[in-house]
């Protein structure tokens, strides 16, 4: 998952609090080795070394690929897991380089979601085209692995995935305190939320961006543009019920770029914006 | 920051694609395929019945297999079986009685104080030692051993896993005991897939070393058999291997193509097999123990093919095979798995065989011709057809049992049954088979 990862429990019980962590863990890492596009033997790996033969793929696939499906819908188009392509012309390492105009073009055609054969079970990826989970594996991770630690107990538990995080309930000494980095720094927090149950996820560029010119280009992609999205905040956190709906809020947020904050106010969720 | 207010659409919409997502019960199975799986035991008894009282074996057989994750998998078979009943001595029916002398004979040479006598077919009245066993045929009856029994217990073992990206390997290893047959055998196989998946090529070799154990010893092939001439144990071996290509062609048909290719060397004579010698006027003068080389080299080709048609799983292959003793085959089997809900399934079953003789295959010899090389009236070695018809039917329990009944019926219809002879004539000389077998499953998943 490439982020810090800590399952807390509140239990006496040394052992159950080993096991706890295990089943996180091995939950962390199933996932991680199926959806991972920089695992050649992941589920995704093969889909994307399809060269645009049908795939038929496994009900755990078929429902995220179905998630990723209504989530393109719902944001008319602009949350888009084809859209990791644009990792071939852009590398958001801290430095001034952006890729040229004609780079981003050449790529272009291999973007959009709706070019996706998809016949659960069955998808058709065109040749040169890409699946890329990273927008979502990581918080859907989080709630799978809350259900691992939790499928035989019912402590307090909480997951945390390099701050994307989801809690069962709070402890018996008063709700988890979590704190949310300040962009550009770490281990500082900037942020000290509290939380009784239920998910937060971040969105953000915190490492992952350029600057140029003064200007900030975020990792979060208009896939219209093939340009990355402007005025956004430099990090959304949302809470909701699950992780992996914290997430794509954060998500759609950031998307929204400077209409950040009025999307989520219309959604009515509580959220953190950070900019500056 | 508004917290009270009314979910829009897309909030909606949101909550419930995440619960779709996470209620979802595949990534609970998914963990299980891809980490340590359960034991799964499989286990059976199998009842082989031939028809006019001739061999029947009731096989009780347990598998084991267990997956240590990673597509690691253990996989251990235990079988046991007892076969009763009377096995076809090669001879043709007669006119009149014949009497045969069961294999544990060493000879029928006089010996002092020996009780029983024997008379051979040409009128010859001959001591027999104790040990021999005598056995009449009526006239016009297909010549059985009625004291044929065996029991044979076997065990398999096999390891596989991955050894590299998109490539796998296997071995295996089989031990078996039977009364007068020890088998000891061995596989190992590669494959890796290519083209993401679609296709994966497979080559594999195998060995077999068996000690051929006849009771009363292994007689000398093409010796006369009223002097029950015996050497003792033999062996044989077999080296031999694999190539194959296994192409997924579209999202609902998978074709394989396979090569085998096996070279047996040593005693591969049956030792219990005589063939009938008459006159020319088809009247039996004498029996010849059976004779065929120590060398064989068999060849086939297998296509296999399934397909999702209509709902259905359709399975249909087709092989051809040949082997340097001018035997020639093909096969032809079809099952449709028919799903009819509520985890019930029947799966017809036909299958199509039809061979060509040995070469040295003959229903009996002449007297009058030259003893061939190599001769035998083994039924299994002539030219025939066969069929199969039946169905399984199983029923799963609660996801993880399931009990299964399977029914076949085989027959097997020989081509060359008859003889101008006048002793002969009228005579079936070669009857076939008919065999019913019955088989109930059961799979545990714990």
């Amino acid at each position: 998952m490439a982020s810090p990862c800590e399952v807390l429990l509140e239990t006496e019980d040394l052992d159950r609090a080993r096991s706890a962590g295990r089943a996180a863990a091995d939950e962390a890492w199933r996932i991680e080795a199926k959806f991972s596009r920089y695992r050649r033997d992941s589920v995704v790996s093969t889909i994307n070394a399809s060269n645009g033969r049908p795939v038929e793929v496994d009900a755990e696939t078929a429902a995220l690929i179905d998630f990723a499906a209504h989530c393109h819908r719902l944001s008319d188009g602009r949350f888009d897991i084809t859209s990791g392509v644009l990792r071939r012309c852009w590398r958001f390492d801290g430095s001034d380089r952006l890729p040229t105009a004609a780079a981003i073009d050449a790529v272009r055609p291999f973007i959009g979601f709706d070019k996706i054969g998809w016949d659960a079970p069955v998808i058709t990826v065109p040749t040169g085209m890409e699946l890329d989970f990273g927008g979502i594996g990581k918080e859907y991770a989080v709630d799978r692995a809350l259900a691992a630690v939790t499928a035989s107990s019912s402590e307090s538990a909480l997951v945390n995935f390099g701050g994307d995080l989801a809690a069962t309930r709070a402890p018996a000494g008063g709700p988890w305190r979590v704190g949310i980095e300040r962009p550009g720094t770490e281990r500082e927090a900037a942020l000290l939320l509290e939380l009784e149950q239920g998910a937060l996820a971040t969105s953000g560029d915190t490492h992952r961006y350029l600057l140029r010119a003064g200007v900030r280009y975020g990792h979060i992609m208009d896939v219209h543009t093939g340009w990355p999205v402007v005025g956004a905040p430099r990090s959304v956190t949302v809470a909701a019920g699950a992780c992996i709906e914290a997430g794509m809020l954060a998500t759609f947020a950031m998307l929204s770029g400077a209409g950040a904050e009025a999307f989520l106010d219309q959604q009515g969720v509580r959220y953190w914006c950070l900019r500056g | 920051m508004q917290l009270k207010k009314p979910p829009t659409p897309l909030r909606l919409g949101l909550m419930a694609a995440s619960c779709a997502l996470l209620g979802s019960p595949a990534a609970k199975a998914q963990t299980a395929a891809d980490g340590e799986q359960p034991l799964l035991i499989d286990a059976g008894v199998l009842y082989y019945k031939e028809d006019q009282g001739r061999v029947q074996t009731i096989e009780p057989i347990v598998r084991f297999k267990k997956d240590y994750g990673d597509e690691h998998v253990l996989g251990v078979t235990l079988a046991f079986d007892s076969l009763t009943g009377g096995s076809p001595n090669g001879a043709i029916p007669s006119r009149k009685a014949q009497t045969f002398a069961t294999p544990s004979g060493t000879s029928l040479q006089p010996v002092s104080g020996v009780p029983q006598t024997y008379t051979t077919p040409s009128g010859q009245v001959v001591a027999a030692l104790a040990k021999v066993t005598l056995y009449s045929v009526q006239p016009a009856l297909l010549p059985l051993d009625p004291n044929f029994h065996d029991r044979r217990i076997a065990a398999d073992v096999s390891w596989a896993q991955p050894v590299a990206t998109d490539t796998h390997a296997s071995i295996a290893g089989h031990l078996s005991n039977e009364l007068d047959f020890d088998s000891a055998a061995f596989n190992a196989a590669l494959s890796h897939d290519f083209n993401g998946k679609n296709t994966t090529v497979s080559a594999g070799v195998n060995g077999e070393l068996d000690a051929v154990k006849p009771i009363g010893g292994a007689p000398v092939g093409g010796s006369d058999y009223t002097q029950l001439l015996k050497n003792g144990s033999k062996s044989k071996d077999v080296v031999g291997g694999l190539l194959g290509v296994t192409q997924v062609m579209s999202r609902r048909w998978v074709a394989q193509l396979n090569y085998t290719y096996d070279k047996s060397n040593g005693y591969l004579t049956d030792p219990y097999k005589i063939v009938s010698v008459v006159d020319g006027t088809g009247t039996e003068t004498g029996y010849r123990f059976e004779s065929r080389p120590d060398k064989r080299t068999r060849q086939s080709l297998y296509f296999g093919n399934k397909a999702y048609v209509g709902g259905e799983v359709l399975d249909i292959s087709y092989r051809r095979s040949k082997d340097d003793w001018g035997i020639k085959s093909d096969t032809v089997d079809g099952r449709l798995r028919i799903d009819l809900g509520n985890d019930i399934y029947l799966e017809p079953h036909a299958r199509w065989y039809h061979q060509g003789a040995a070469d040295f295959y003959h229903l009996y010899l002449n007297q009058s011709d030259a003893l061939p090389a190599y001769l035998s009236a083994d039924p299994r070695l002539a030219d025939f057809k066969a069929t199969t018809f039946g169905a399984k039917f199983g029923v799963g329990f609660g996801g993880n049992t399931e009990l299964s009944l399977r029914i076949e019926q085989y027959q097997q219809k020989p081509t060359d049954t008859t003889s101008s002879l006048a002793a002969l004539q009228g005579l079936n000389l070669n009857p076939g088979l008919k065999t019913v077998i019955v088989q109930l499953g059961w799979r545990y998943d714990y």
